[in-house]
């Protein structure tokens, strides 16, 4: 069964189309990452399937419906971000108490043992934790909550290394205990793909890929060796990103066609072919300009 | 996979509850603005004196009115601040969805105009006490029925129900687009200064016999509960396409 059914989604901002004709599926039961640079639309596609903000045109269908002003979309879909807003006047226990008369799942327990374990006080006020505390006091809520759909949006804002680890952690032991879909946005793919079973990766708000993790780390290879064989072994391929390095070395990163041939060709040549993580993948596939900062940098 | 399902009422009931908790800042103001409205009252809304060659009397009138204003200023207040950003994404933190956070805020303002009704006319309660401690000179007061009392505890909730829900649409104007923010005040004092001395008089003249002035309990209910009903399902209908977050 299809949780999100996204079809030809566009969402326009004044003169911007933030969300450019998506279409996507996610299935039930899956951890999906979505990936993308800043501005790429991922905010907005998670805020509509929240049912926050309005689509432009296109379908959005989340557990078969229209998910704005939805109460059944509402009572099963959970969106976390940092700039999550609870009532001022309630602490945080009060707050987790009021999260649980709403959730019909909450967990009790869980949200206790967390609470307790990352050493929160129940007086205290939500206004007045730290950027981290914030996001990982959002994460017990988020998790606690064990709607069918769970959305993190850029989870770990502020956490440090040791509560990220926890985080990640807690977040795939709750899953294994109560599995669900989850959607989780980071910049962070390398800390997170341990983690995913699909990418959905978005740029302007197209949609680029949405392949399995595993298929993600051997959708690149790195072609490195002297400038005039590595050009000679690139034509007729997909380039997603290449550097100079030196006067006459390049390395180019071109898609993945998996050919015995090639591997003999590229040895003959004495170029020197290494795997792409998918992070570095993610990052040449949605990088906005050819070439890097360093352009910016000379002066014709 | 089963869903939680939840019916609207649940919701609303739901919200409702956290939101006589969360909104207790609401409660406190109501708390110190009246008390402010009683120390203002000391200064009596009238007087009247005679004097003659061997005696001097001078009568001062001491009513609960000043509350009763501040209050209904205080229920305008309260309104808007629930209609802000901040109190609407408090509500998307949990389970809502438009319609059910329109009426569970409604709820809450006639919840509250209920309690600053009934504490704005009991104020004068204290007053009486507090003149007949403190008071260093002569002091009378008439009696009041029981009847009487009733009514105007009615129409004291009436008033303070229908400014909260001005309150409430005039919030949920500006919350549509801030341009109401200076239009409104503008419109509402531009008609003070322009309308008094010219031929739009007679208009302001009715709207205010209108509301203010009916002699009839009955009638006056319903006047009141038509005007707060529209102006409470045009927020509501204003707002309902209103995104959030």
């Amino acid at each position: 069964m299809n949780i999100i059914e996204c079809r030809s989604l566009t969402k326009v901002y004044g003169a911007t189309k933030v969300l450019n004709n998506l279409s996507f599926e996610i299935q039930e039961n899956k951890i999906t990452g979505l990936i993308g640079r800043n501005g790429a639309g991922k905010t907005t596609l998670l805020k509509i399937i929240a049912g926050y903000f309005r689509e432009t045109s296109g379908e959005i269908k989340i557990f078969s419906e229209r998910p704005f002003n939805n109460l059944l979309v509402s009572a099963n879909v959970i969106y976390i971000n940092d700039q999550m807003n609870f009532p001022a006047a309630l602490s945080l226990k009060e707050i987790l108490d009021v999260s649980s008369t709403f959730y019909e799942n909450w967990n009790h327990e869980l949200s206790d043992r967390l609470f307790d374990y990352f050493s929160f006080q129940p007086t205290q006020q939500y206004i007045n934790l730290s950027k981290g505390m914030k996001s990982t006091f959002n994460m017990i809520v988020g998790l606690s909550a064990r709607c069918a759909l769970t959305m993190f949006d850029e989870p770990t804002t502020g956490m440090d290394a040791a509560v990220r680890k926890d985080f990640y952690r807690a977040l795939l032991k709750d899953y294994i205990d109560y599995p669900r879909t989850i959607l989780l946005s980071s910049h962070h793919l390398n800390e997170i793909e341990d983690l995913l079973e699909d990418v959905l990766l978005i740029k302007d708000g197209k949609e680029l890929l949405h392949i399995e993790v595993e298929d993600l780390k051997e959708w690149g290879i790195g072609v490195q060796g002297p400038t005039t064989a590595v050009k000679e072994w690139i034509k007729n391929r997909e380039v997603i990103h290449s550097k100079n390095i030196g006067l006459d070395q390049m390395y180019t990163v071109v898609k993945n066609v998996d050919s015995e041939l090639d591997k003999q060709k590229s040895q003959a040549s004495g170029l020197l072919i290494t795997a792409v993580s998918s992070s570095d993948v993610c990052v040449y596939l949605t990088s906005k300009t050819k070439g890097g900062i360093d352009d910016v940098f000379i002066k014709d | 996979m089963s869903l939680s399902r939840i019916s609207l009422q649940e919701v609303v009931k739901r919200q409702y509850t956290y939101k006589l908790r969360a909104y207790i800042q609401v409660f406190m103001s109501l708390v110190f603005i009246q008390v402010l409205g009683i120390l203002f009252s000391f200064n009596g809304v009238g007087m009247m004196g005679t004097s003659s060659n061997t005696f001097d009397i001078s009568v001062h009138f001491y009513s609960a009115d000043i509350v009763v204003i501040f209050t209904l200023l205080w229920a305008f207040i309260s309104a808007i601040l629930i209609t802000t950003q901040a109190y609407r994404n408090d509500d998307f933190a949990f389970i809502t969805n438009r319609l059910s956070s329109n009426l569970s805020n409604m709820l809450f303002l006639l919840t509250i105009s209920l309690v600053g009704g009934l504490t704005a006319l009991l104020s004068s309660h204290i007053m009486r006490i507090l003149m007949f401690v403190l008071g260093q000179s002569e002091y009378l007061y008439t009696p009041t029925e029981v009847s009487e009392w009733i009514i105007g505890l009615i129409a004291t909730v009436l008033y303070v129900l229908l400014f909260a829900a001005i309150g409430y649409f005039v919030g949920t104007l500006v919350q549509l687009h801030k341009i109401f923010a200076v239009l409104l005040p503008v419109i509402f004092f531009g008609i003070l200064i322009l309308g008094a001395g010219t031929m739009n008089e007679a208009i302001f003249r009715n709207v205010f016999e209108f509301i203010f002035e009916e002699s009839s309990l009955a009638l006056f209910m319903v006047k009141i509960g038509v005007l707060a009903a529209l102006l409470f399902s045009g927020s509501a209908l204003l707002s309902n396409r209103m995104e959030v977050r």
